[in-house]
């Protein structure tokens, strides 16, 4: 799910750029130093999960974790994602760079939604913070659709058509993304619970 | 004529008599044989143009491959990132003193 060059009209990718710099900045300011080796290690993850391709029936779909990322990094989740991004785009082509700043929202937007969603109600419980962060994964690729439509209605798309087709598209990943996020949460709420503790509800 | 002897007159007529319906045929060749060409022929390009269908998926098989991130770009990117995170931290530290 990658917006590649050329399709939104110019001023919309301009538009998403400021946007996009002026959250990056917002989510850095919100950052602390001592959540840096998290975020440097889930911006390595976000940044390979788009390669690990999981066989789906005749085709094969790969993860994109925005959900995942939200849940653990907070408001940082936002700089991890446009970082991640950059490089994907440098080095493996996805997406374009003009369109970088489009995607970074369509990506980065729904990991804040899903951070907030997941500190709102993960509860303590391990199973509950496991189903919880399933439920952010999910929510995460949903959204990300979602956003794919709204930014592709400015290039003339039809927003119920391209936000059906999405969704639709990536249904098996949505699922696949909810299971991963699920483990990855819960395995983490039994071994090492502090990283699903953003550093700003700790006060730091 | 006469320096010649008889026997070897008739050996190089019999010679030429034995050569000629070798080369007849490649001259002008009879219709049936030009339809046997024709068929080889076919056969041979049909067999060439699958060849071809042949290479030109695997050309774009190739291509796809080549398209596809190798193991290279990927620890480039993980380098990079937390090369960047590294340097962040290191101004982050800096400014803290």
């Amino acid at each position: 799910m990658h917006i590649s060059d050329g399709v939104l009209p110019t001023a919309v990718a301009v538009g998403c750029y400021g946007l996009s710099a002026a959250l990056a900045v917002w989510s850095a300011r919100r950052s602390r130093s001592r959540e840096l080796p998290k975020l440097a290690v889930m911006t390595a993850a976000f940044f390979v999960a788009s390669l690990v391709h999981v066989p789906f029936g005749p085709t094969s779909v790969h993860l994109i974790i925005p959900g995942l990322t939200g849940a653990l990094l907070g408001p940082s989740a936002f700089l991890s994602i446009g970082l991640g991004l950059l490089l994907q785009c440098l080095l493996f082509q996805f997406g374009g760079l003009t369109a970088l700043g489009a995607n970074a929202l369509m990506m980065g937007l729904p990991a804040l939604a899903c951070g907030w969603f997941f500190q709102a109600f993960k509860g303590v419980p391990p199973l509950r913070q496991s189903i919880v962060g399933g439920l952010a994964g999910a929510l995460g690729t949903v959204l990300a659709a979602l956003v794919l439509a709204g930014l592709l209605m400015t290039g003339g798309e039809d927003f119920a058509g391209v936000a059906k087709i999405a969704l639709l598209a990536h249904v098996p990943v949505i699922l696949i993304e909810a299971l991963v996020s699920g483990f990855t949460v819960g395995f983490l709420a039994r071994v090492k619970p502090e990283l699903l503790k953003p550093a700003y509800l700790r006060g730091a | 004529m006469t320096r010649f002897p008889k026997g070897l007159r008739v050996g190089a007529l019999a010679l030429c008599l034995l050569s000629l319906p070798v080369c007849l045929p490649a001259q002008s060749p009879p219709e049936t044989d030009s339809q046997a060409v024709v068929t080889l022929l076919k056969a041979q390009h049909s067999q060439l143009a699958g060849d071809l269908r042949r290479i030109q998926r695997e050309i774009a098989a190739l291509r796809a491959d080549l398209d596809r991130p190798g193991l290279q770009e990927i620890f480039a990117g993980i380098g990079y990132i937390l090369g960047l995170c590294g340097v962040a931290a290191f101004v982050a530290a800096r400014r803290k003193e």
